[in-house]
């Protein structure tokens, strides 16, 4: 079932272009979004995160048009967003922050206690659960931001670089938890850790200079690529052989 | 979605209000105007000390200080979802924009404002055992100041929405300080009513009730135009202008400040029950037991020389346009800043120097030639002489020689000095004064 819908997406900074016609269809699962610097991930994401308005184009979000404000905000209703880059208020607890965050998203004021200890204990910060947000480390700031994204049950969670600070055992963990989420949900995760794409993805969407250039499984990623391709690991040589491949095809 | 039940939607509110009361700018806003109140407080008892009204009206006085700090901490709140780079993050929710933009204002208001209050509650402990008038729209005075600290406050968040520099609160704050400033010295009718700050008005007086709501009214649809531009709701803001330009209109052109009419229940006469007549206004009656053994033995002098002025009167009790000298029967009497904190007589020197016009010389005053140097002297010896009889100094001062002779004359012939200098003070007969100060 398609439930993010992306149709000849145009969004530019001043002249410049950064997304140019871009399609997308994304289904339950866990999606992951990779790309060089610079390649419009970060763009896409604060488009689907429906803070950005795009020049051109048709953007559904769980079967809901944006440019109705009624569709907009149950869209929002139903969305879970982590930033790449994640702001907090110091003074919050973990606690008082994630629920600060269920307010916002309009969930039934009954639900939200039990979904906030919920969402807490997912991300593995119940212990911290009263600690001041200024308090906390890297990595456990950025749980308590996941936490707050998925404070409500999202059916479209969008987490920009959600690894970046977490410790293996930590990000291990956090695979774990992605694989959870996405059994009901769109889960797209923009990354450039590979490794966590194959881990934990079920799709894939590659995107290079605004244009997506690849879709497919991760193992079809893995198989794009050849030994003789840069790379580490077969999906980064897949990764590279691809972006190669769409390089040289726009000359 | 089903629609969720007021009471529940409420107490989520009420508990995300108490978060932000405890972990935003409001703890910090209650600390700095509970000791901006207090500081104020301390600086002026005088004005505020035994009366209601002088309590409500200091409460606007304090306004210059009071707003200042609350449009700083507004907008400080105001600034940090863009300071801690929060912004996108919370525009991606659903809630409408104005809904965290009103809670985090009200958390800074209600903070802020129950610290001052809690500073003047202190106040008030002192005021009540002694006040001995406590009618008069003092509440609404008050209650015009606190719907101000919420206008302010809404300003700063505006501000705060607008710049998320750091430095933007303190500034707003000290604009504000100076531009309430200039509207305080500019001291025009507009200034006056519109501003929430107080320029200190007679406290016997009373602000007709259609003004204060007048001012309650303005100061409501500005506070509601701040936050709906702070929100970007601009249909809101569009009525909250007119509602704003609507109401300051006819306050701002209506009867200026310096024709306020009389409380009738302040300004009833309480006097004393033996000797000279010493009468003070209700409201500052707190003050009869202290004033009279001051005036008291000046008007039994003042009776025994010449039989008149025979009474002490307190001049909030005067109808409007009453020159402060005496009209011959009476001498008026300066009250408004003359309180300590318990209720106590502040300054006796000051309440004597109300004597004075009694035995000012009557002479006009004309540009250009300095008044007789012999009859000023003589002056200041009959009015020496009048005082003298509860007057005390340390360290002692100087006597003059022509007092001195003056003193030494048997009391009859000074009684026949004094009512002979009143004379021709009176009719500013120099030549007769001048004959008066040689010594004879």
């Amino acid at each position: 079932m398609t439930t993010v819908s992306i149709h000849g997406l145009r969004v530019s900074y001043g002249s410049r272009p950064v997304l140019e016609e871009l399609e997308l269809e994304l289904g339950v699962g866990v999606h992951g979004l990779l790309g060089p610097n610079g390649a419009g991930k970060t763009t896409l994401m604060r488009v689907l995160a429906t803070v950005l308005r795009p020049d051109r184009g048709e953007v559904r979000l769980l079967g809901r048009q944006l440019s109705d404000p009624a569709g907009l905000r149950l869209a929002r209703r139903q969305l879970g967003y982590l930033p790449q880059s994640f702001g907090f208020y110091p003074r919050f607890t973990v606690r008082e922050f994630v629920e600060y965050f269920a307010w916002l998203k309009e969930m039934p004021p009954e639900a939200i206690p039990l979904a906030v200890d919920r969402a807490i204990e997912r991300v593995g910060l119940l212990d911290r659960a009263d600690d001041r947000m200024k308090h906390l480390s890297g990595g456990m700031l950025r749980r308590a931001g996941i936490a707050q994204a998925i404070v409500n049950d999202p059916k479209l969670l969008l987490l920009d670089e959600p690894t970046a600070g977490l410790d293996p055992e930590q990000r291990v963990e956090f695979r774990a938890l992605l694989r959870q989420l996405g059994l009901d949900a769109v889960v797209l995760v923009s990354t450039h850790l590979v490794e966590d794409v194959v881990a934990a993805c079920a799709r894939v969407s590659l995107v290079d200079k605004g244009r997506l250039v690849f879709t497919g499984r991760p193992d079809e990623l893995i198989a794009a690529g050849a030994a003789g391709d840069s790379g580490d690991s077969p999906i980064e040589r897949g990764y590279a052989a691809v972006l190669r491949g769409a390089r040289e095809a726009a000359r | 979605m089903t629609p969720v039940p007021f009471v529940r939607r409420t107490a989520q509110v009420r508990r995300m209000l108490r978060v932000e009361l405890r972990r935003g700018t409001a703890p910090v806003a209650a600390l700095a105007m509970f000791g901006a109140g207090v500081w104020m407080l301390a600086v002026h008892p005088d004005h505020w000390a035994g009366r209601w009204a002088g309590l409500a009206d200091y409460f606007r006085v304090s306004m210059l200080i009071l707003c200042a700090l609350m449009v700083a901490a507004g907008a400080w709140q105001a600034g940090r979802e863009r300071r801690r780079d929060l912004g996108e993050l919370i525009t991606s929710t659903p809630r409408p924009g104005w809904h965290p933009v009103v809670l985090a204002w009200l958390a800074v208001a209600l903070a802020g404002t129950t610290g001052v209050l809690l500073a003047f509650s202190g106040a008030a402990a002192f005021v009540a055992p002694v006040a001995t008038y406590a009618g008069g729209g003092w509440w609404w005075m008050l209650a015009v100041g606190v719907v101000a600290l919420g206008t302010a406050t809404a300003i700063g968040t505006l501000v705060g929405r607008l710049s998320a520099l750091r430095v933007a609160a303190p500034i707003a704050g000290l604009a504000t300080y100076l531009g309430l400033g200039i509207l305080l010295y500019g001291d025009t009718r507009a200034a006056a009513w519109l501003s929430p700050v107080s320029p200190g008005w007679r406290m016997h007086q009373s602000i007709p009730d259609w003004v204060t709501a007048g001012q309650a009214g303005w100061l409501l649809a500005l506070t509601v135009l701040s936050l709906a531009v702070a929100a970007r709701r601009w249909w809101m803001a569009a009525l909250a202008g007119g509602v704003a330009i609507a109401v300051a209109v006819p306050v701002a052109t209506g009867p200026g400040p310096y024709r306020l009419p009389a409380d009738p229940g302040a300004v009833q006469l309480v006097c004393t029950d033996t000797g000279p007549p010493v009468c003070l206004s209700r409201i500052n009656a707190f003050l009869l037991d202290d004033v009279t053994p001051v005036v008291r033995p000046v008007l039994i002098r003042l009776t025994e020389a010449t039989g008149r002025p025979w009474r002490a009167v307190d001049h909030a009790t005067a109808p409007a346009g009453t020159p402060d000298s005496t009209d011959g029967d009476t001498v008026w009497l300066y009250l408004d800043s003359q309180s300590t904190v318990r209720g106590g007589l502040a300054r006796p020197d000051w309440l004597r120097a109300d004597f004075h016009t009694v035995t000012r010389p009557r002479c006009p005053v004309e540009q250009r030639r300095e008044p007789d140097h012999r009859v000023y002297q003589l002056s200041s010896v009959a009015a020496a002489w009048l005082l003298d009889a509860s007057h005390s100094t340390d360290p002692p001062a100087p006597v003059d020689p022509a007092l001195e002779r003056l003193r030494a004359l048997p009391l009859a012939a000074q009684h026949a000095w004094f009512s002979a200098y009143l004379d021709a003070a009176a009719r500013c007969d120099v030549p007769a004064l001048i004959r008066l100060g040689q010594p004879q």
